[in-house]
């Protein structure tokens, strides 16, 4: 045997005898930062890498999981699959355009990821917004809040294995979406919200096509819920997994359904009230648990709060224009704004910077799933490998919404 | 020749191997007649001589060709049932009501590469699937499909039946182990873990049944279900048909436990690697696995074969159709004719606006079913094993109906609590059962 002069952790040689495939750890010093983890790796565990095509990680969020048998030992998501670089875009288009970049962050609740920049835009610019189009800015995105924990539904038991909920839960959600189609003129990215007003006032076949719903949605949904409500098996793999509490909740800066499930009444929507919200009458459910359960079980207690929105909605919607009368181009002050809204996932805001052109010197967008996704790393460990996708599928994350 | 050698040269691969072949599998086919010609009554006398023998051979290669309808069947059921379930429509396309969805699947799985990664062991990797089909299948060989109709009455029929079912895990493993991937291996070790551990269970739920029936042979457990269906085991042991229908749910990976290949988790488990026939294997043998408890509960529980009911009047059916004479041709002539004819006539009647040959093709129809129904009633009447047959397969097909509800219902379990189960409740009321069984023996006999 010949010695090598190289000292041997020298991390360029490249060893002479194979490497045996079944070794966990290479033999040589880490090369790379992905590398030096196989070296944190205890006896008897390994890496397993799920996602970015997996077909449970709501798109392509991809969790690089260390598992020790079937415990997960540490959990490390990798983000940034489907960056789309929208805050720069949003930059480079004037305030118009800018709306409809952020249409594909969270694809299934478009409606507010339009809102919350509207209304960043709208106070630059001093925009007084006619009360009929508030109002029908509340009633669409409240539907699409339905629409989208209508979703969660479905792929949160889709996750956990049970086939018939998604399709159950989509039929709801057609039926908004045709709704809002009607109303939008699209199903999916609706670009409806203006600065100023909302692009069309209500029509016969969307106000039809609401009433016909109205009539029997609390029945479908309860109906629908009921596959997962009372299935034991469900439960029990829901009840006290994931657990997070108030404090820790707070910490990691969890707003929405999941921080409420952990007993915190924040909304954002009687926090800071935006809109007409302080207008109508609706509750905050709140649950203390904290557990995945909690926070499907507040989701639906949502949707019955969103109905009761809409109700009201078109009782006391008012007359009038649905858009301000404003200039073709605008250009606002120079200076700052800051929005914020409750999204189906949590607060979701905007913060613009304008410096007197026609488009956003900066634009920041805060999105609750990327923020929600920084605790799964606490919940998880102790947990089975099962248990990571049903954590991850109870704190909803829109990896558009995540990656940007 | 040198159009034969620039054809030759044109012909991909499995053309020239076509083109080999079928010239020999010809010569092969005359020779076999020849053979068959010149040495039949040897032949034969063999044959007699060898009877059993022959006739396991032959139960084996029925069995075997059996599991394809039966795949297929319980794979459209799947489908459909899943669709129904969904409120969707389902396979639609391809035969009437998409009935011939599963052959397509089968033929595109023949059709896909066959594909190994590189980092596996190709033998082993080969082989597993295998392994894990003939296991299933092999199972079958005990199970009696009606009077007489079994590959073999074996006096343990029940023992090689759990014995050869077990063996299946053995396959998976391999497939786990074999694939060199992460999720593959976690799949095949699951499966171990699953598959053993209800084992136990499964087999202490019926511990009580063999007590009771003083046998292992399923053709006798079901000769002694006979009669009423009050006679059924599973009015005698209602807490081991529980435990058995769950534990033998779990042994087949069926959803709420299919944990090996759940999608969600570990994208498809042992088979994750597998492609093509190699991953259809492992498909026909969830298939056939389906159908293999639904009937094992059938027989051990639901009185196999039995019909629920004895028929109430001893009837035999003495045909002789040659002493009609010339009459035989006159009922083979005028008879669909006639029945044509009654049968229209209400169409006719019941509307002006049906023209009278759309009655007519109405009562040709209703008057061709008439006398399937009437052939299939007089085979029910006539052979036994017919209506065993019939009935058999009714029951059976009941289980896989419920088999795919409970799919098309229930989430997955956790491990944890899959093993909790296995350990915790199904263990212990298997043997509160053989307690109880045991106990109300003694004091029956005594």
């Amino acid at each position: 045997m010949t010695t090598t002069s190289a000292p041997s952790d020298d991390p360029r040689i490249e060893l002479d005898r194979d490497l045996g495939v079944f070794e966990p750890v290479p033999p040589y010093p880490p090369r790379t930062e992905r590398e030096a983890e196989f070296y944190t790796l205890g006896d008897g565990q390994m890496f397993i890498n799920v996602g970015p095509q997996h077909p449970s990680t709501h798109g392509v969020l991809r969790v690089v999981l260390k598992i020790d048998g079937e415990k997960v030992v540490d959990l490390d998501p990798v983000l940034g699959y489907l960056h789309r670089g929208v805050e720069k875009l949003c930059e480079n288009a004037d305030y118009h355009q800018a709306i409809c970049y952020t249409d594909p962050l969270e694809y299934v609740s478009s409606l507010f990821t339009e809102w919350s920049p509207v209304i960043a835009f709208e106070k630059l610019m001093d925009v007084q917004v006619p009360r009929r189009a508030e109002y029908i800015r509340v009633l669409s995105s409240e539907l699409n809040r339905i629409a989208s924990h209508a979703l969660f539904l479905g792929w949160m038991a889709l996750d956990l294995g049970g086939l018939t909920p998604i399709l159950w839960s989509f039929i709801e959600r057609d039926e908004i979406v045709d709704m809002l189609a009607a109303l939008t003129g699209q199903r999916m990215l609706f670009n409806y919200f203006r600065i100023g007003g909302v692009n069309g006032d209500l029509n016969h076949e969307f106000m039809s096509r609401l009433g016909d719903w109205m009539s029997r949605a609390a029945e479908q949904i309860e109906a629908g819920n009921g596959l997962l409500n009372e299935n034991e098996i469900f439960v029990r793999r829901m009840r006290g997994l994931g657990t997070i509490d108030a404090k820790t909740a707070l910490r990691m800066v969890m707003t929405g359904p999941n921080l409420r499930a952990s007993g915190v009444p924040f909304d954002v929507r009687r926090a800071h009230p935006y809109s007409v919200f302080p207008e109508l009458e609706f509750d905050i459910p709140t649950r203390s648990e904290g557990d995945c359960l909690a926070r499907y079980l507040l989701r639906m207690d949502e949707i019955k709060q969103s109905l009761r929105i809409i109700d009201q909605c078109l009782h006391q919607m008012p007359d009038g224009p649905v858009m301000a009368k404003l200039p073709r181009l605008m250009r606002p002050r120079p200076g700052r704004a800051y929005a914020a809204i409750e999204g189906p996932r949590g607060q979701l805001s905007t913060y613009a910077i304008s410096d007197g052109t026609d488009q956003p010197f900066r634009m920041r967008i805060h999105d609750p799933s990327f923020i929600h996704l920084q605790s799964v790393g606490l919940m998880m460990p102790g947990h089975l490998i099962a248990d990571t996708m049903a954590v991850m599928a109870s704190l909803d994350p829109i990896m558009g919404g995540v990656d940007k | 020749m040198t159009v034969i050698s620039r054809s030759w040269s044109r012909l991909t691969l499995p053309g020239k191997v076509i083109f080999t072949v079928i010239p020999i599998l010809i010569a092969l086919t005359a020779a076999l007649v020849v053979v068959i010609v010149v040495l039949g009554q040897p032949i034969l006398d063999a044959l007699a001589a060898n009877l059993p023998i022959v006739r396991f051979a032959l139960a084996a290669t029925i069995v075997l060709l059996m599991t394809i309808p039966t795949a297929f069947i319980v794979g459209y059921m799947e489908l459909k049932g899943i669709a129904f379930m969904n409120l969707r429509i389902g396979p639609d396309r391809v035969g009437p009501y998409g009935t011939l969805m599963s052959v397509f699947h089968g033929l595109k799985m023949l059709m896909k590469e066959d594909f190994t990664p590189s980092g596996a062991d190709p033998l082993v990797f080969t082989w597993a699937p295998v392994i894990v089909y003939l296991a299933s299948v092999m199972t079958l060989l005990v199970i009696p499909f009606g009077p007489g109709l079994f590959g073999q009455d074996l006096n343990l029929g029940l023992l090689y039946f759990f014995a050869i079912g077990g063996l299946s895990v053995v396959g998976m493993l391999m497939a786990g182990w074999a694939s060199f991937n992460k999720y593959s291996l976690l799949g095949g070790l699951r499966a171990a873990a699953q598959v053993i551990s209800y084992e136990i269970p499964l087999t202490l739920s019926v511990v009580g049944l063999i007590l009771l029936a003083g046998t292992m042979s399923l053709n006798q457990i079901v000769l002694n279900q006979s009669g009423w269906f009050t006679d059924w085991y599973v009015f005698r042991q209602p807490l081991g048909v529980v435990i058995f229908f769950i534990a033998a749910t779990a042994e087949a990976n069926r959803t709420p436990f299919d944990l090996t290949e759940a999608d969600s988790e570990i994208v498809a488990g042992y088979a994750t690697e597998y492609s093509g026939m190699r991953f259809g294997f492992f498909y026909f043998a969830e298939f056939v696995n389906v159908f293999i408890i639904s009937a094992l509960t059938v027989t051990l529980f639901f009185g196999g074969w039995n019909a629920p009911f004895p028929w109430p009047w001893p009837v035999t059916l003495s045909l002789d159709p040659g002493g009609l004479g010339i009459g035989l041709l006159l009922l083979v002539a005028i008879v669909p004719l006639l029945l044509t004819i009654v049968f229209a006539i209400p169409f006719w009647i019941a509307s002006s606006r049906i023209k009278t040959w759309q009655a007519l093709v109405a009562g040709f129809v209703l008057a061709n079913l008439f006398l399937i129904g009437l052939v299939g009633a007089g085979a029910y009447i006539a052979f036994d094993w017919v209506a065993g047959v019939a009935w058999f397969l009714l029951k059976s097909y009941v289980f896989v109906f419920l088999l795919v509800w409970m799919r098309g219902t229930l989430p997955r379990v956790r491990v944890d609590q899959l093993m909790d189960f296995a350990w915790k409740w199904l263990l212990p009321a298997s043997l509160l059962n053989l307690f109880v069984t045991a106990a109300a023996i003694v004091v029956v006999s005594q």
